[in-house]
């Protein structure tokens, strides 16, 4: 029992990854394409079996759009939550290939002093996460809107 | 002030509470030092220089990685002072963590100078010059401690046990970046891994924990836009596995090696 728990690293695992709390901004960043990037691999499965029913037939195909149907302003609000997601996801994506593949948004390496503020989280990269927050923020809100008009409420 | 500390004594858990004298100028290490003295010679945790410089002291202050040397008492702006050993370690005792996985982790990048001729570096031809502009190229990364910090904040350590981690790459990139290393072939198969570079996600909490601005989440960007081009530009596949750790299995008809003779030669 004594040697389990020695063996066990201290306050690791799926959720402490996801914990950003404490963190930096880009540990937010980073939870929340994680989060985004699993429902959109569960919404194109979901998608995948729902075309799937088009091979089995008409009756099967009307049966699935009847079944969608029948889940009402929920099918909406998932369908918001999806696109709220792949907005996220491809714009935070984009800041990730310009840093990864290009090196931008990083600075130049520089002699440390104190206090120590890294150039890779400094102006740059918080000036794109905060713009990617915005354009995201406003087209999910017009998402939302035309979803409420679509369904008549508004 | 109350401090908190989180015990481990090899079998057991738990939180242990102390009430401690501390002005705002103190630092940590000076609070856990006096509970040692005056409260509980039993508790466990590492020091040696008090200055920044061993990185001996990292533990997790108030749910952030530190250096308790290096944290003073008023600049957490809190009532009450949570301590844990650093996340992601395994613990041996108290604040005291396992560091092996750590060190080796390093050494695997080959953290040293490679030369394509190695004589080179018993006796060199010419002197090696560096210019302050190259130097600049790698020197913020040359400032690594090895206090580990920066692996407790990782969120991909937290999944991968095996991912190189944030010291070690941008241990590797110092390397890479020094003009006088030509080691970055004999590197790229490790760091070019799926537990190297590409496990690195960007979080960023690395270079935002690290207590001497080494940036290693900088570095390891750095790494894989270098790697990238390199793959490009050579049309190299990388490996699936490092060359020097694929172990070539003796043909069949192989004869037997010798039993091990234990006689030392000359006497003892």
């Amino acid at each position: 029992m004594g040697e389990e728990k020695k063996e066990k690293r201290y306050k690791s695992g799926l959720l402490r990854s996801l914990w950003p709390y404490n963190f930096n901004v880009e540990r937010y960043t980073y939870t929340l394409h994680r989060i985004t990037g699993v429902i959109l691999i569960l919404y194109l499965m979901a998608h995948v079996f729902e075309i799937y029913h088009v091979a089995l037939g008409p009756v099967a195909w009307e049966q699935t759009m009847a079944l969608l149907g029948s889940l009402g302003i929920w099918e909406k609000i998932g369908l918001w939550i999806i696109a709220g997601s792949a907005l996220y996801h491809g714009a935070n994506g984009f800041r990730l290939i310009l840093n990864e593949v290009f090196g931008m948004l990083l600075g130049k390496p520089v002699l440390p002093e104190y206090p120590y503020t890294p150039t890779s989280l400094s102006r740059n990269q918080k000036i794109a996460i905060y713009l990617i927050v915005l354009v995201v923020e406003a087209l999910w809100i017009w998402a939302g809107i035309y979803l409420l008009w679509g369904l008549g409420i508004i | 002030m109350k401090v908190r500390i989180r015990r481990f004594d090899g079998q057991k858990e738990w939180w242990q509470d102390y009430e401690v004298d501390a002005k705002p100028s103190d630092t940590v290490l000076d609070v856990l030092n006096r509970i040692r003295e005056k409260q509980d010679h039993t508790l466990a945790f590492r020091q040696s220089c008090q200055m920044g410089s061993c990185g001996s002291c990292g533990m997790v202050i108030n749910g952030l990685p530190a250096l308790a040397c290096q944290t003073r008492i008023g600049e957490l702006k809190t009532e009450s002072i949570r301590l844990e050993p650093l996340y992601n370690y395994k613990v041996i005792k108290d604040l005291v963590v396992d560091l092996n996985d750590f060190v080796n982790k390093h050494r695997s990048v080959k953290p040293w100078m490679i030369r394509k001729n190695p004589e080179e570096l018993e006796e060199a031809p010419t002197e090696f010059k560096v210019t302050p502009e190259q130097n600049l190229t790698f020197v913020q990364f040359d400032y690594c401690i090895m206090c580990g910090i920066c692996l407790a904040a990782c969120p991909t350590v937290a999944i991968d046990p095996l991912f190189l981690g944030p010291q070690a790459l941008g241990q590797a990139y110092r390397y890479i970046a020094d003009p006088r290393d030509e080691g970055f072939e004999e590197r790229i198969d490790i760091l070019d891994d799926s537990h190297g570079v590409w496990r690195c996600h960007f979080a960023g909490a690395c270079s935002y924990v690290c207590p001497k601005g080494v940036d290693p989440a900088k570095a390891i960007q750095y790494l894989k836009k270098d790697i990238l081009k390199y793959r490009l530009l050579h049309k190299k596949r990388a490996s699936t596995k490092p060359a020097e750790l694929v172990q070539k299995a003796p043909p069949p008809n192989a004869p037997k090696p010798p039993p091990f003779d234990f006689k030392v030669e000359g006497g003892v």
